[in-house]
């Protein structure tokens, strides 16, 4: 009899699982998606209020001007340079930009535009709220700082700035006028303002790219079968190509992606650790918006390096971690 | 143009009012673990200062004029939006999504539904079991100091005759038996729902028919080894087993 119950069980359970009704499953997907959205949400205004402090109040020409003269060590301080510009990958692209006017080597700032959306105070902490002090966390710094150097490495060896960037981002020819005069200071009050209506803007342009995935995260743990989840997720190469194309398509802002990965992590779902760094080290630097910003700044040839690149260089070391390393 | 500046004032001043709702009336605890409930303040405030700021905008700007600082507007207008455009309607449609949902689906936290198939456990792998659950009083551990004191050791016998009084909900699936078994369970929830997982101790009562999925119990008794799904493990066999209402913090929070 015993064993007769063991065998069927699984059936049993898979009937006891679809007749869950529709109403039940709406507020299932209701609370989970509310749970990712307000832990979020807070880390993607914080987000949008520093851009658009920074937008208001720091001047570019200071920072292109502080940059070190060796080019190997400023594309080491273009990967950090974040911490002080804590800037998400929506609001790197036109700092960058204008940092390019300002003169800054277009190495250092690819260094930067890689790395600055990781490299980042309020990024750290969501990683930290997500995933504690462990190997996620160690993991998606160091593998971001590998590929950022690496990739700005390579562009040492490139050749000038006219073959690599977009008529608007040299300051030889300038975007607009007004951008190559220095910025003239503006008030407190007026400037807070206007920061708060940049950031408000900001937030509506990122925010529906939360909305989207918190859904998906949420739609995937509700609505699919986590059987057949697990049989992508549980694979080292097949999970880290997964999720790779995944942070590609969903373009969800680097404050805010580590909440998402963790419904990925959660042991139900069981995304492989490899798969998990992979996901929120190349998310930030390359997806459909990004890439779309990048075209505003470099050359369609250059930009194919920047997403081929950082996307192969992370499945590899994603695999790599998976295949090599015990969590 | 200002139809939908005046949308995106609203939607942000009512998500804010929404959130600092959610912690008024103590519904947070079924999304988020509560040493984030700050981070939510947060969220409402900025919120409601973005859409403060909206509305002072929209008040006092001509309206042919909404444009600001032009430095700003030059230098990110062919780069996608990032200007002091107002939303588009897609993402005014798509930003309504989570406050429709709030507002419109009853809150609830997740119980016995939200558990699939392989979604419970009644040992702890990955954050493994914790010894200084030993240091906490029999009758004074939850569900989760259980697990983890089940999982740190191999010797299910050791646990023979210690009392528990336990509040959960009930959950049982296929492997129970319906007569005498169910399971007192709980979710733990480190950051938000997202990294929710079930634990639960498997409790045997004469009558645990009389128990329905999802019904929030107090369960006292002590436990004993017996056999489960084919393994040794402890079991509470219940002394009492009394209704009770869902706990402030439906979560437990390791």
């Amino acid at each position: 009899m015993a064993h007769r119950r063991d065998t069927i069980a699984p059936i049993i359970q898979c009937e006891r699982a679809v007749r869950v009704d529709i109403s039940t499953q709406l507020s299932l997907f209701s609370t989970r998606f509310l749970g990712i959205f307000i832990e979020a949400v807070s880390f993607l205004l914080l987000g949008t209020l520093v851009s658009g402090l920074i937008e208001v109040f720091i001047r570019k020409e200071d920072v292109a001007r502080m940059m070190p003269k060796n080019p190997f060590a400023a594309i080491v301080a273009g990967s950090f340079l974040g911490f002080l510009f804590p800037v998400c990958e929506c609001g790197v692209v036109p700092v960058t930009r204008r940092l390019y006017q300002k003169g800054l080597p277009v190495a250092v700032g690819v260094a930067f535009l890689l790395a600055a959306p990781v490299m980042n105070p309020i990024v750290l902490a969501s990683t930290y709220a997500a995933f504690g002090f462990g190997p996620v966390l160690v993991g998606r710094y160091v593998v971001t700082l590998i590929m950022a150097l690496a990739v700005g490495f390579l562009f040492t060896l490139s050749r000038g700035p006219q073959q690599l960037l977009s008529v608007n981002a040299l300051s030889t020819v300038g975007g607009a006028a007004g951008s190559l005069t220095p910025a003239p200071r503006i008030a407190l009050i007026p400037g807070l303002m206007q920061a708060i209506r940049l950031a408000s803007g900001e937030f509506f342009d990122m925010g529906r790219y939360l909305v989207f995935g918190t859904a998906l995260a949420a739609g995937l743990q509700t609505f699919v079968a986590q059987e057949a989840l697990r049989s992508v997720a549980t694979q080292p190469v097949l999970s880290v190509v997964a999720m790779a194309s995944l942070a590609f398509l969903l373009s969800v802002c680097s404050t805010t992606d580590a909440i998402l990965a963790l419904s990925f992590a959660n042991p139900v779902n069981g995304f492989t650790t490899g798969s998990i760094i992979t996901f929120l080290s190349f998310g930030p630097m390359v997806d459909i918006k990004s890439t779309l910003m990048y075209l505003g700044v470099f050359k369609p040839k250059i930009v194919l390096y920047m997403v081929i690149l950082p996307f192969l260089m992370s499945i590899l070391i994603g695999v790599f971690l998976n295949l090599n390393v015990r969590f | 143009m200002r139809t939908r500046l005046w949308l995106q004032a609203a939607l942000e001043l009512l998500l804010g009012l929404y959130l600092l709702e959610t912690l008024i009336t103590g519904e947070i605890s079924f999304y988020i673990a509560e040493r984030f409930n700050w981070l939510a303040v947060l969220a409402g405030v900025i919120l409601l200062v973005m859409g403060s700021v909206s509305v002072i905008t929209l008040l006092t700007e001509a309206p042919a004029d909404p444009q600001l600082a032009p430095r700003t507007v030059t230098l990110n207008a062919n780069l996608m939006g990032h200007t002091h455009q107002p939303a588009r309607w897609l993402m005014l449609v798509v930003l309504a999504i989570p406050l429709a949902l709030g507002i419109l689906v009853p809150a609830r936290p997740l119980g016995a539904s939200a558990i699939g198939q392989s979604g419970i456990t009644t040992s702890l792998t990955v954050a493994a079991g914790d010894t200084n659950t030993f240091s906490i009083a029999p009758e004074q551990r939850n569900v989760l100091d259980w697990v983890r004191a089940f999982s740190a050791t191999t010797n299910p016998e050791e646990f023979s005759g210690q009392p528990a009084d336990l509040i959960g909900f009930v959950y049982r699936d296929a492997r129970f038996d319906e007569a005498s078994e169910f399971m007192v369970a709980r979710f733990t929830v480190s950051c938000c729902t997202a990294d929710a997982i079930a634990l639960g101790v498997i409790v045997n009562t004469e009558n645990a028919r009389e128990w329905s999925q999802d019904a929030w119990v107090r369960v006292r008794g002590r436990f004993q080894t017996r056999q489960f799904d084919g393994k040794v493990t402890p079991v509470l066999v219940a002394e009492s087993i009394e209704p009770t209402a869902m706990p402030d913090r439906p979560y437990l929070f390791p």
